[in-house]
């Protein structure tokens, strides 16, 4: 196979969680790392697991999957998310700062990034997803869209070259939705590509340059979207 | 007049919190109807309907003041168990609603909890697994299940308790355009069938199933006017 350098890879993936019960039929795809691509498919489909096979957090039965020419099975956990940007279908349960803006600030700071940089980036986010009124509040007493724009800020102030997100837009309202839009489609300017699993037709439409559906393990629909 | 909800002049603050999330909510929901109420995230939707069934403020504190009274009773005069026997919901969370081995054994809690007989527990089992379109899932862990399918879950285990009230926090959140369909449908029933319905949702589609839209803002209910203006979404 050529290992492409502008794409994330699948290459004859296949993956179960228990013995004998496939939930992934030996995928192939190309995803190109400078495109918008939604993925959609009934319940139970596969998507979230799908997305978490590309993020290195399950990894595959059989089957390689490429990061820009890199064999991720040779990654870490680690590496991975330096590259990608993962946000989780519920992600509250990957919350663990006593403050909102703590959980912003937690990985950078890690990371030993300037200071100022991380106060001017931090107070931007929680200017942008709206959450200043709440940014000394314990995460997870927050609603459950507080949550979501959380969970959004703390993987953006990592600036992630590329984002896998696991339906972005629950629990947003159409102010918020809209916010989110705009902050996608620059990022997107910027040259930043992300695969989006979404129910939310009207989101894809508006942001969407290819859409792979998928239905029982496979993808059986794959096309693009002329915004 | 006896209404299935009144709240009167409800007030409520967090345990900790500086503000007052609900500023003197009003709301008379006669049976047979459902309301829906829109709103902004984080102004206070979820936090209206735990006043409604009881989980403000047996189980989390705060500050309330006013009354919630299900079928004329206050709410305070009323344990959780007894709340539990008329007022039913399907959480905004699945995660925070399922706690079973099985999806049986999910489904049957609530039941058994009030003490229905097994063999119509079982033929609830199989009538509100086949509503969600989930009968395959009968013995899987909910814990092992994709988000739709966990949100449909906690949605046929409400369904399973049989209450006259339910109160539904965006349950079609995570379920797909088929099964959104389908849920619509069910709720229209249940509306037939004289349940009294309370819903939240941000989606337009959602709302058509509602006789009245309220909106809550600044902690009050009001009558709903723009769909731009309250966080409304058409998919
Ligand atoms: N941890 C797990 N253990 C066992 N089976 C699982 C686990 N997680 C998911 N599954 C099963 O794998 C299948 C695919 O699940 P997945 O979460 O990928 O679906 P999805 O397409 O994301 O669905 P949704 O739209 O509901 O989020 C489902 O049948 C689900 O029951
Ligand atoms: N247990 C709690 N302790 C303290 N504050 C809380 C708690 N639960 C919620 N809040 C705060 O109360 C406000 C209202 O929360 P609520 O969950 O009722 O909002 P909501 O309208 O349902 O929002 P969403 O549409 O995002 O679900 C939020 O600002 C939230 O941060
Ligand atoms: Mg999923
Ligand atoms: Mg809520």
């Amino acid at each position: 196979m050529v290992k492409l350098l502008d794409s994330i890879g699948l290459k004859s993936v296949n993956f179960g969680y228990i013995k004998g019960k496939k939930i992934i039929k030996n995928i192939d795809i190309d995803i190109n790392i400078k495109d918008i691509t939604c993925i959609i498919g009934p319940n139970g489909s596969g998507k979230t697991t799908l997305g978490k096979l590309m993020m290195g957090i399950l990894r595959p039965d059989s089957g390689e999957i490429y990061l820009v020419g890199e064999d991720i099975a040779e990654m870490s956990l680690g590496q991975i998310g330096r590259k990608i940007g993962y946000l989780f279908q519920n992600p509250e349960k990957q919350f663990f700062s006593n403050t909102v803006e703590d959980e912003i600030k937690f990985i950078p700071e890690i990371k030993g990034l300037d200071k100022k940089y991380i106060e001017e980036k931090t107070a931007l986010l929680l200017d942008l997803f709206q959450l200043n009124h709440i940014k000394n509040s314990f995460p997870l007493k927050l609603s459950q869209g507080e949550k979501q724009r959380l969970a959004l800020a703390a993987i953006l102030v990592n600036e992630p070259g590329y984002l896998i997100l696991d339906e972005p837009t629950k629990g947003l309202d159409v102010e918020r939705r809209k916010v989110l839009v705009q902050v996608l489609k620059k990022l997107h300017g910027e040259g930043i590509g992300m695969t989006v699993i979404t129910h939310d037709y009207a989101f894809i439409d508006q942001i969407s340059d290819r859409i792979l559906k998928m239905h029982e393990g496979e993808i059986v629909e794959d096309k693009r979207n002329e915004r | 007049m006896i209404y299935p909800i009144e709240v009167n002049d409800l007030y409520y603050k967090y345990e900790g919190n500086l503000r007052e999330i609900l500023n003197g909510v009003n709301l008379k929901v006669v049976e047979g109807e459902a309301v829906a109420i829109v709103g902004l995230s984080g102004c206070g939707k979820s936090t209206l309907l735990y006043n409604i069934c009881g989980i403000i403020p047996h189980i989390y504190k705060g500050e309330a003041r006013g009354q919630v009274k299900i079928w004329g009773k206050n709410i305070l005069d009323m344990k959780l168990p007894e709340i539990a026997t008329k007022v039913g919901i399907v959480f905004q969370d699945p995660d925070t609603q399922l706690f079973s081995p099985t999806v049986e054994n999910e489904i049957a809690f609530g039941p058994e909890n009030l003490c229905v007989a097994r063999e119509e527990i079982g033929l609830r089992i199989e009538r509100v697994l086949k509503i969600v379109n989930m009968e395959k899932y009968r013995l899987e862990n909910p814990n092992s299940l994709s988000g739709g399918q966990k949100q449909l879950i906690a949605i046929a285990s409400v369904l399973a308790m049989e209450t006259e009230i339910l109160l539904f926090d965006e349950i079609l959140s995570q379920i797909d355009h088929e099964g959104k369909i389908k849920i619509r449908e069910v709720i229209k029933e249940l509306k037939g069938e004289g349940k009294t319905i309370v819903l939240i949702e941000h989606d337009l589609d959602n709302l058509q199933i509602a006789d009245r839209v309220l909106q809550l803002k600044d902690g009050k209910l009001e009558e709903f006017k723009d769909g731009e203006t309250v966080g409304l979404n058409r998919a």
